[in-house]
């Protein structure tokens, strides 16, 4: 599993990029992104902010990889308007950009659509699924049902009374269906008799993910009825659900996409580890792909896992800690389904 | 009255006019002026280069014709909901509904847009856009409504009911109206059928000049007809209407019924030239905005279409702004923010330009459990 980088990196590695950009190096610069020695990668974010501690950071920090290690010259570009989705693209592709990142499932359309002016840049877009193939579109997706699976198998190997919980998004996004479906078959490959209390959001895509006091009262029953691991799934939701178990002795909770340690500290009396998307190293992996002419256009499902236990590390057994190995592995070699 | 003022310029001399105009521009052009050059201090606090920024803000929404088509892409629908909101205005109302009415508009009209089929271009083009102006008419039908028989302050009225609109809207673009095509996972509707679409001459929106035309067709029914004149009049003084015989409150009901039209056209010709589907988030803010361009425009049919085209053009050059020279994204929120400041509490430029008085319109809002 990929240790996170640091702020400190990321701020260095941004110093980095400024400095280019300024004309430290000659080479290496958008002037001469048209040159086929000099790579240049741009990214444009979803309506949001390229350090939102999520999907658009997460990006943006392959993207940064990509500067550091491949010596690449990036920039990004933060969405204003939703109407702007095409012409931000085109800012990157008229400098003659090799690769253009575009985060969220909402920029799918605009992509495809600037993936046929220019057929010349790879794209990737991070959640985007591809019905269709296209040889310079990959579409980044992650197989959440097996990080859910490893969530679900901590749970059931965590939980003293045989009750675990899971607080979630909508299931009208078939990501958070994903999640519950690995998590649950996750506990039960642990323990066949474990009870499970899986609970969506009854409300539309417009509260299900904003709707933090469900979230936390959701948990406080699951709790009530002796669960003591509780899966919070579903942004903000989630998040209210994992700050409400924060303040039950004992009991435990778990994160979801990126490293929830990070973005929300108030759970961390309770936060044993997140169910993650490895974004960073899948847009990573993409962009070098691109640079080795070796670009898989179509759908290009990246890495799931579990975050750091962190200040848990020594609550966790090691048994437990080998169990996650062998069913890691189990579920990369195929020998473990999840059933999804 | 600046209108009058343009009318008569040929009894006049050419030097009062220019006075007159110059006496009715003077403080929105201060106020953009002085925003521009606090912006321009802002940047350079960020660690900016003001100069390069500005460059780019005009490259962005000018440079290309491809740039100019996008400012007037982004100016229509601001001319409609400007539009919608002076002419309130001009009535002694305060429209902050524009925005729902809006969202409405561009609802109805995608749904128009993707559920009639086997229509020629323009017929469907047509029943679209009356399809979603309509929708706005009625949604502002109820607060004019409301004010008219009980008095309720419409300000009050149209803020709640913008709330009831983004609801309304959220749930049909989720619910009954939601794109299920393959691999959809967000709220939106399907994309509207080709024969729905408003197209660009070159570059260039058709829709532009549809607002171009609607604003000539607002400023004529405002100051050439009965009905502009009782408007007007109720703006003023509603006791003076009434007692001068005229229906008070058929004219409140009538102005928001025309303002919610407008707005909702705007909503239309937004999803049938630009976004080509109903998706929420799409139309954020549009509503909103059009209260900058009418206090900028001095509400004003023809002081919105330039107040319209310097805001769009704001939004245009946002992101190559961004691009070209690193400036965070917000700084052309600031700068607008501080134009819509500066427009109204004009007392500060007054007193820089040291004139008594704005010029112009005067705006007189009618208060509660008037009628």
């Amino acid at each position: 599993m990929k240790k996170f980088y640091t702020v400190f990196a990321v701020l260095a590695i941004a110093a980095l990029a400024l400095s280019a950009c300024g004309g430290a190096s000659a080479d290496v610069s958008e002037d001469n992104c048209a040159d086929e020695a000099v790579l240049c990668v741009g990214l444009v974010t979803d309506v949001g902010e390229v350090d939102d501690k999520s999907f658009n950071q997460s990006a943006w920090e392959g993207v940064q990889q990509a500067a550091d290690e491949l010596g690449a010259f990036v920039k990004y570009v933060e969405t204003k308007d939703a109407k702007d989705y095409a012409a931000n693209i085109q800012l990157f592709a008229e400098k003659d950009y090799d690769v253009i990142v575009t985060v969220g499932f909402a920029l799918g359309e605009a992509t495809v659509g600037e993936s046929a002016n220019y057929p010349g840049i790879n794209f990737i877009g991070v959640d985007q699924w591809q019905g269709e193939e296209l040889a310079n579109v990959a579409g980044l997706l992650f197989p959440e049902d097996k990080a859910g699976f490893l969530a679900g198998a901590l749970a059931a190997q965590m939980s003293e009374t045989g009750t675990i919980a899971a607080v979630l998004g909508t299931d009208l996004v078939p990501p958070v269906v994903a999640f519950k479906e690995g998590y649950e078959a996750g506990a039960l490959y642990i323990n066949p008799d474990i009870n499970l209390i899986s609970t969506y959001h009854p409300g539309g895509m417009d509260v299900a993910f904003v709707d933090p006091e469900w979230g936390a009262t959701t948990a406080k029953q699951a709790l009530d009825q002796g669960a003591d691991v509780v899966f919070g799934a579903g942004g903000k939701t989630g998040n209210g659900a994992l700050i409400e178990v924060a303040s039950h002795e004992g009991a435990f909770c778990i994160g979801v996409d990126s490293d929830q340690w990070e973005t929300v500290p108030e759970a961390h009396p309770c936060l044993i580890t997140s169910a993650m998307k490895l974004i960073t190293p899948g847009v990573f992996e993409l962009i070098s792909a691109s640079a080795a002419g070796e670009f898989p256009g179509g759908n290009y499902f990246g890495t799931t896992g579990l975050a750091s236990f962190h200040d848990f590390d020594s609550s966790v057994p090691q048994e437990v800690k080998d169990k996650l190995a062998e069913i890691d592995a189990g579920l990369l070699d195929g020998s473990i389904s999840t059933g999804y | 009255m600046d209108n009058q003022a343009k009318t008569e310029a040929g009894n006049q001399s050419l030097s009062d006019w220019f006075k007159s105009v110059w006496h009715v521009i003077a403080i929105p052009l201060a106020a953009v002026l002085l925003a521009l050059v606090i912006g321009a201090i802002l940047l350079i606090v960020s660690g900016a280069n003001p100069i390069e920024a500005y460059a780019a803000l005009i490259e962005g929404s000018f440079g290309t014709m491809k740039a100019f088509g996008r400012t007037l892409a982004k100016a229509t629908p601001l001319i409609f909901s400007g539009l919608a909101v002076a002419l309130a205005f001009k009535a002694g109302l305060f429209n902050i509904g524009a925005q729902g009415q809006l969202l409405l508009g561009a609802l109805v009209s995608a749904a128009a847009g993707f559920l009639i089929k086997g229509l020629p271009p323009f017929l469907h083009v047509t029943l679209a856009l009356l399809a979603g102006a309509i929708a706005g008419a009625l949604f502002g039908a109820i607060p004019g409504a409301l004010k008219a028989y009980t008095g309720a302050s419409e300000v009050i009225t149209t803020i709640m009911l913008n709330y009831v609109a983004i609801n309304i809207t959220d749930y049909l673009a989720d619910g009954p109206l939601k794109d299920i095509s393959g691999g959809n996972i967000v709220a939106r509707t399907p994309a509207i059928l080709d024969s729905a679409r408003i197209p660009s001459i070159g570059e260039i929106p058709v829709g532009f000049f549809l607002a171009i035309i609607v604003s000539i067709i607002v400023w004529f029914t405002l100051w050439r007809t009965t009905t502009g004149f009782e408007i007007r009049t109720v703006g003023l003084s509603p006791h003076a209407a009434k007692y001068s015989g005229m229906r008070v409150a058929f004219t409140v009901i009538l102005t928001m019924v025309i303002s919610g039209f407008l707005a909702g056209i705007g909503g239309s010709i937004e999803t049938l030239g630009i976004v080509g589907r109903y998706q929420p988030g799409f139309n954020t803010g549009l509503g909103f905005d059009g209260i900058t361009i009418a206090l900028l425009g001095k509400t004003h049919p023809f002081g919105i279409i330039p107040a319209a085209i310097l805001i769009g053009a704001m939004k245009a050059g946002a992101s190559t702004m961004q691009f070209n020279a690193g400036v965070a994204k917000e700084i052309t929120d600031v700068i607008q923010a501080l134009m819509l400041f500066f427009v109204t509490a004009d007392m500060i430029i007054r007193k820089m330009l040291r004139t008594k008085d704005g010029g112009g319109e005067k705006i007189t809002l009618s208060g509660w459990g008037q009628k």
